[in-house]
């Protein structure tokens, strides 16, 4: 029973990075309609970034978070002119392609930065923990878990409550009335884009201290992101949110009571589950298509 | 000559086996093995236009396949080769499944989600594949000098099959309905195509090739490593030398292999040491890039555009003279209802579209439907075509019934012939219906080349192929000229006079008026009125419903 109640609180815990690392993925799909499949690759890039922050300046990875944020931002911003905007008239294809290119060459670039070698940040207290009964907190886990609420709880914020967001869910519900209503369609992708690369961005400086990365391990990024994204039906946040809850519960679980290399197994199985069995995701709604048609 | 280019080619290839080292040799046997894997993949990216980024799964699955058993019977790989294409083609049929249900962006999310799963398993189920140890095979026993030999006239052979296939597929019925499907899946299965079976079979199709040349690239590799086998890197290789080479085309995936696999052997030699890798992930991701940005239909269909040059005479639509002008003289009797719709319920969340609307169109008649705009009219088309399901209410349709859209939906990058044959029960009936609407110049010509009152022509062709008993066509004079809206009458008279029942909505009043036999007005999701033109045209409750109540006693009508 404790190891089950253990697992279910490291599920939890977990989650709510992963309901983090995949705001973004979601953010930008709901938006724009684009699965941004350079997701995983600007996570790690986000990881490297606050490895040498920490690195060459001592400064602790989580007061890190909003450089590593506004850096990414940027870069955000940048991908978004440079390619996205010009992928995009290709079609879904194409757009997503150019992404997973995008993917492949930040994934070159960081290996030849950084090297190919797992890379760490390992503050004191990267090791210590406190206990609830017989239940242990990690240390950076729990801190990690509760950023990733707080950076939520602004996202949710920012939608709901300030003129940018109703111009983002106003573009995500229809673009077309957007415009036709003075909504800059072209400056809020730009700004979705970035601020979900931003979020991104957060998400890797916090898992750079709870697992070693490496270049490659964007590939994981992403399959994670992506289950997250289709469990929750695709471009809804509260959706999304609860299947990181669902998914980190189930990786968890399956660690403990398969196998470790199984868990690698589990984004995968669920990404092709979910959408054989319910596309709209478990938590997603089916939504009126009838008016697109003629 | 166009038929002997290939085969020239094909007995070109035979040769450097002769004359070339094993370099060279192993670099052809790489660009066959990468051309068989991208022509494959065109199948279902480029001619259906569902892009597949797991397609390398089936190269894995085929050669474990393959070694497993070889090793297993003791016998060669190259016999049990085959028996990793079924391998494949199982795996597609079971993969297949999923498309029925997912369309665009998710089913490149499902595709790139099996890799990494495939990956996973042949790692972890060690019992079976050896796991991360990687699968030895048997060596070869022949000649050392002759090594290469067997595996470059394998692929070679298999790549001339799957050439062969795709050049067959292209010309066939079932090519056409998988090309309709890319161009628009939702009209496409309104003709009767059925999408799903042409999806699944096309799924099937594509992978068995790659999963032959995965038994026979395994054997020449003598040691399966599941990383290798299972990589994305592959399977982006593969849709990097369709693209470039051009999706769709038959020879565009060969030509992007001839070009990709000497680049990538050429990267190989260029970076050596720590950080080749990364170095050729950049390279690849950016040509990528640069093919999606600035060369997106490939090389194939660029050289084609440039080579094409406007001809000297262009083709002409035939003055239709033969088409009756007026509408028969004296009463027309007609058989009984064809069509009967009954307390028809709509709602779309909270808006209520149709509200008990009944009607029905009689056998041999052309029936017309108005109404205000957002009075339900196309609702109505949708549900009686069986694109929506109603919330309530019966509908008694004929067994076979087509319809045209609003906004015309060819098929854009089809001819106008293909478009006809798309959905054809009888397709020799094509040229006879292109000469009736008098295109029959334009047969050849790719259907969005067309202006727009011809493309209303040949959608209406195009549904005629089915043999409908009942035609419904949604504003068939909607944004055409006048004389192509006389030439539309003419023929909507002329099919009707030889059996076609009609169902039509129209906002061109004057047209509905003198084509029509009887007419029903529905305003506010039912119907309010029914009669023949004259009266409609007198009924208070029609013009309140068009024009007000304030019109009316503006203008002194109401009597």
């Amino acid at each position: 029973m404790v190891t089950f109640l253990q697992s279910l609180v490291f599920g939890v815990l977990v989650g709510g990075v992963y309901a983090l690392a995949s705001s973004g993925l979601s953010l930008i799909f709901g938006v724009m309609r684009i699965v941004n499949l350079a997701h995983g690759g600007l996570m790690v890039a986000a990881a490297f970034l606050t490895y040498t922050i920490w690195n060459s300046t001592g400064l602790d990875p989580f007061l890190a978070i909003p450089l590593v944020c506004a850096a990414l931002f940027a870069l955000g911003c940048l991908l978004y002119q440079g390619v996205i905007r010009f992928a995009w008239r290709g079609g879904e294809a194409s757009i997503i392609l150019a992404t997973l290119a995008l993917a492949m060459i930040i994934e070159g670039v960081l290996a030849l930065v950084w090297g190919a070698e797992p890379h760490n940040v390992t503050p004191s207290y990267v090791n210590s923990s406190f206990r609830l009964g017989p239940i242990v907190f990690p240390a950076v886990q729990a801190i990690g878990f509760v950023i990733a609420c707080v950076l939520l709880g602004a996202l949710y914020l920012l939608l709901n409550g300030t003129w940018l967001g109703r111009g983002v869910r106003a573009a995500a519900a229809n673009p077309t009335g957007a415009t036709l209503t003075g909504v800059r369609v072209e400056r809020v992708n730009v700004v979705t884009y970035a601020i979900g690369v931003a979020l991104t961005g957060a998400a890797g400086a916090i898992v750079s201290v709870l697992a070693p990365f490496m270049p490659d391990s964007g590939d994981r990024w992403i399959g994670i992101g992506l289950a997250i994204v289709v469990l929750g039906g695709m471009g809804s946040l509260a959706g999304g949110l609860a299947g990181a809850l669902l998914f980190g519960i189930a990786e968890t679980m399956t660690t403990t009571y398969v196998s470790t290399a199984w868990a690698t197994a589990v984004p995968f199985v669920v990404i092709i589950a979910v959408l054989l069995v319910r596309p709209q995701g478990i938590f997603g709604r089916t939504t009126r298509r009838d008016v697109m048609a003629g | 000559m166009r038929k002997l280019l290939p085969l020239g080619a094909l007995l070109v290839a035979c040769v450097p086996p002769f004359f070339v080292d094993s370099y060279y040799q192993n670099m052809l046997i790489m660009v066959f093995l990468l051309a068989i894997m991208a022509g494959g993949w065109n199948v279902m990216g480029g001619y259906t236009g569902y892009i597949s980024l797991g397609h390398s799964a089936f190269l894995g699955v085929g050669a474990y396949t393959t070694g497993i058993l070889a090793n297993a019977w003791g016998v060669s790989p190259f016999l049990t080769a085959p028996l990793g294409g079924v391998a494949a083609g199982v795996l597609a049929a079971l993969l297949g499944l999923v498309t029925a249900r997912a369309r665009g962006t998710v089913f490149i999310i499902v595709t790139f989600a099996l890799l990494a799963l495939l990956g996973i398993v042949a790692v972890n189920w060690s019992s079976l594949t050896n796991g991360s140890h990687g699968l030895v095979l048997a060596i070869p026993t022949w000649d050392a000098a002759y090594a290469n030999w067997p595996f470059y006239y394998a692929l070679l052979g298999l790549l001339a099959l799957t050439v062969l296939m795709s050049w067959a597929i292209r010309r066939s019925r079932f090519g056409i309905g998988l090309l309709a499907i890319r161009d628009d899946e939702e009209k496409a299965a309104g003709l009767g195509i059925n999408t799903p079976r042409h999806k699944l079979l096309a799924f099937v199709v594509s992978s068995v090739p790659i999963g032959v040349a995965g038994g026979i690239y395994g054997y020449y590799l003598s040691f399966l490593d599941p990383r290798a086998m299972f990589t994305i890197v592959a399977s982006i290789t593969l849709v990097l030398a369709a693209l470039l080479g051009g999706a769709g085309t038959l020879w565009g995936p060969v030509i992007g292999a001839l070009l990709v696999e000497p680049f990538s052997q050429w990267t190989n030699q260029q970076f050596t040491g720590p950080d080749a890798g990364a170095w050729r992930l950049v390279l690849f991701g950016g040509v990528l890039l640069l093919v999606v940005l600035f060369l997106p239909h490939g090389i194939l269909p660029e050289i084609q555009k440039r080579l094409k040059r406007t001809p000297a005479t262009a083709p002409v639509g035939k003055r239709l003279d033969h088409l009756p002008v007026a509408r028969p003289s004296g009463p027309r009797t007609f058989g009984p209802a064809l069509l009967e719709v009954t307390g028809l319920h709509k709602g779309f969340g909270g808006l209520r579209v149709l509200d008990g609307c009944s009607f029905d169109v009689k056998r041999g008649s052309i029936t017309g439907l108005i109404g205000p705009n957002g009075s339900g009219k196309t609702t109505v088309f949708n549900l009686v075509h069986g694109l929506l399901r109603a919330d309530s209410g019966t509908i008694s349709r004929p067994p076979r019934l087509a319809r045209t859209y609003q906004l015309t939906r060819l098929f854009p990058r089809l001819t106008v012939r293909e478009n006809l044959l798309a959905g054809a029960r009888r397709p020799e009936k094509a040229m006879e219906l292109l000469e009736f609407i008098g295109l029959a110049d334009y047969a050849d010509k790719l259907a969005d080349s067309l202006s727009y009152g011809q493309q209303k022509l040949v959608e209406l062709a195009q549904v005629l192929m089915l043999d409908p008993d009942l035609v419904l066509l949604d504003e068939p004079a909607g944004g055409i000229n006048p004389t192509q809206i006389e030439q539309m009458a003419g023929l909507i008279r002329q099919l009707n006079s030889s059996g076609t029942t009609f169902l039509i909505v129209e906002h061109n009043m004057p047209l509905v008026l003198s084509l029509c036999d009887e007419v029903h007005v529905l305003a506010n999701g039912h119907r309010i009125a029914s009669g023949t033109p004259q009266e409609i045209q007198r009924d208070p409750l029609v013009l309140d419903a068009y024009l007000g109540a304030d019109f009316r006693e503006l203008h002194g009508t109401n009597s």
